[in-house]
């Protein structure tokens, strides 16, 4: 049976409880820190700010394989505001590009649905990189190797939940089977669209279904997600066919003038 | 519309696009000879002899940069074999994973038509193989081998549009029909290079080689054209600085334009050997740019 997480973004406070539980189970290495001394200058400089509301990393990476994306959303007379937060990861899709992509079968699907990179596997070639249309897979020039959550595939194995669903102190990652949580995310957004709420889950129809969806209040793109994700290999057969016919092309072009010749030749030879 | 951060390979250019300039020739030249060998009179041979000692040495460079660019260079046979089962492994949806395995089917053709001609130009020789010479499989691993040339010099392209940077993701599905002209051209280049550089004079041989690179070169500019059209505003990095010299002036105008237009010019008036060397040392710059530019306007 398939697991996934249902991420209620109306419910997320910002903690980051999640980021910190992935880092800790998955052994990751930490932020470097946010103040550093510099010569000459008594008291710590802050250094390594995202300059973006509450973000600390920015970015999913090779090392954050959650991410709390903070969005501040203020009016232009300044008197309405909103601050919406979303808890990012792998979203383990249906279609997987990254999976699509990899030559050498590192990136494997497990019997749980989930998605993950055998690390002694993976050469590091980085094609799954631009394969992924959520930018989630990252290369470690540590290991050389990409890195991405696992849906933490060693603990499902074992019964338990994801980390970052253990640690979510209000319930908004939910862990469970993916057809269960469809259920609890459609109450959820009739509930929220009874009250008069714009809202929407993404997830449902991008790349064949993801395992990791979203309850969100915004457009996707407000959240840092595409709009119109495509998995990138349904534009293989059309390209191969347009390229194979250039083939052809290239192949008759050179036919024709040797032909030419030929015949030029053969004429040239019966006078 | 893919977002901005669809994260970025970093593949480095002196590896990747070199790679890609590299394999297109050798496969261009390759398939040029291929042609010659196939269609051609028998006593013609000037073209795909130099087409053979063209395209192994180039395809002999190819694994290099290849297996450089890896962050685990030491496990490049995992391309090949899957480690945790031991058996061969192929993805039929992955481009870098049948192009791989393409190209140790190409390289096989190619040494075989290399060792062919070296056998013939009595070079070296070699009993067993020369015993079982004979036109028949020669012309088989010619067709084989251009057909996996026409692969290797086009795949690479494909392997562009099937991500989704959206520079690469717009420009589909016109990148692979790109590469594969381009790599005919730059191969032709290289095949008229050798023959300069042996000194041989192959005459009507080349002039047939030049009316074809014409055909080519002029399909290059169409192509590059359309691509510029599909890519839109993903093509923006296309007009700032680096790639207004390395791009526009670089691989459009010294390396197609100008040459196609000394082309021409030289069918009617003859120069002497020196600009002849120089137009074709300009296609195979502006190949190596086009592959350039085109990779990195999608990296950075």
């Amino acid at each position: 049976m398939a697991k996934g997480m249902f991420i209620d973004t109306t419910i997320c406070t910002g903690c980051k409880s999640c980021q910190v539980a992935c880092k800790q189970w998955n052994g990751l290495a930490a932020e470097p820190a946010h103040f550093g001394k510099r010569s000459g200058v008594p008291y710590p400089v802050a250094d390594n700010f995202t300059g973006d509301s509450y973000d600390n990393t920015g970015s999913l990476s090779a090392t954050d394989w959650r991410h709390v994306r903070f969005i501040e959303q203020i009016d232009e007379q300044r008197r309405e505001k909103r601050w919406l937060f979303s808890s990012d990861s792998c979203k383990h899709c249906s279609d997987a590009g990254c999976l699509n992509a990899c030559p050498t079968k590192a990136i494997v699907r497990t019997d749980l649905g989930n998605v993950v990179v055998q690390q002694e596997t993976c050469i590091g070639c980085k094609f799954c990189i631009p394969s992924c249309p959520y930018g989630v897979i990252s290369f470690s020039e540590e290991t050389g190797t990409v890195h991405k959550c696992t849906l933490c595939n060693d603990r499902i194995h074992n019964g338990l939940g994801t980390a970052c669903a253990k640690a979510c102190p209000t319930g908004s990652i939910r862990f469970g089977e993916v057809p269960d949580l469809r259920r609890r995310a459609d109450a959820r957004l009739a509930q929220l669209k009874g009250k008069g709420e714009k809202a929407q889950i993404y997830g449902y129809e991008e790349a064949d279904g993801l395992k990791v969806f979203y309850l969100f209040t915004d457009r996707p793109g407000v959240y840092g997600q595409p709009e119109q994700p495509v998995v990138p290999q349904r534009r293989l057969v059309l390209c191969s066919l347009v390229t194979i016919l250039t083939a052809l092309g290239i192949g008759v072009a050179a036919l024709v003038n040797f032909r030419e010749r030929l015949n030029g030749k053969e004429e040239h030879h019966e006078s | 519309m893919s977002p901005d951060n669809v994260q970025v390979p970093e593949w480095a250019w002196y590896y990747i696009a070199v790679y890609f300039f590299v394999a297109g020739t050798s496969a261009g030249a390759y398939f040029i000879g291929a042609m010659e060998e196939l269609f051609s009179s028998a006593k013609e041979r000037e073209v795909s002899r130099a087409a053979c000692y063209v395209a192994f040495p180039l395809l002999l460079l190819v694994p290099i940069p290849l297996i450089a660019d890896l962050g685990r260079p030491g496990r490049f046979w995992h391309l090949f074999i899957y480690n945790q089962g031991g058996y061969p492994y192929l993805n039929l949806q992955s481009p870098m994973s049948v192009g791989s395995w393409v190209l140790l089917v190409f390289g096989g053709c190619t040494l075989l038509s290399f060792l062919d001609n070296l056998v013939a130009d009595r070079v070296i020789s070699f009993p067993l193989f020369s015993r079982y010479y004979n036109r028949i499989p020669r012309k088989l691993y010619a067709l084989v081998g251009s057909l996996a040339g026409f692969f290797i010099a086009g795949y690479t392209g494909v392997l562009l549009n099937v991500t989704a940077r959206p520079f690469w993701a717009a420009t589909s599905p016109l990148m692979g029909a790109l590469f594969l002209v381009s790599g005919a051209s730059t191969g032709a280049a290289a095949i008229s290079l050798y023959l300069i550089w042996r000194q041989r004079n192959a005459g009507e041989e080349v002039a047939r080689l030049e009316s074809f690179d014409r055909a080519l070169m002029i399909s290059e500019l169409l192509l590059i054209a359309v691509l510029l059209v599909l890519a839109g505003h993903t093509a923006q990095l296309l007009v700032t600085l680096p790639f207004l010299v390395m791009f526009w002036l670089g691989a459009v105008a010294l390396g197609i334009a100008a040459p196609l237009w000394f082309k021409y010019r030289s069918r009617r008036q003859h120069f002497g050997g020196a600009p002849h060397l120089a137009h074709y040392l300009c296609i195979l710059a502006g190949g190596l740019l086009l592959r350039i530019s085109l990779l990195q306007a999608g990296q950075l």
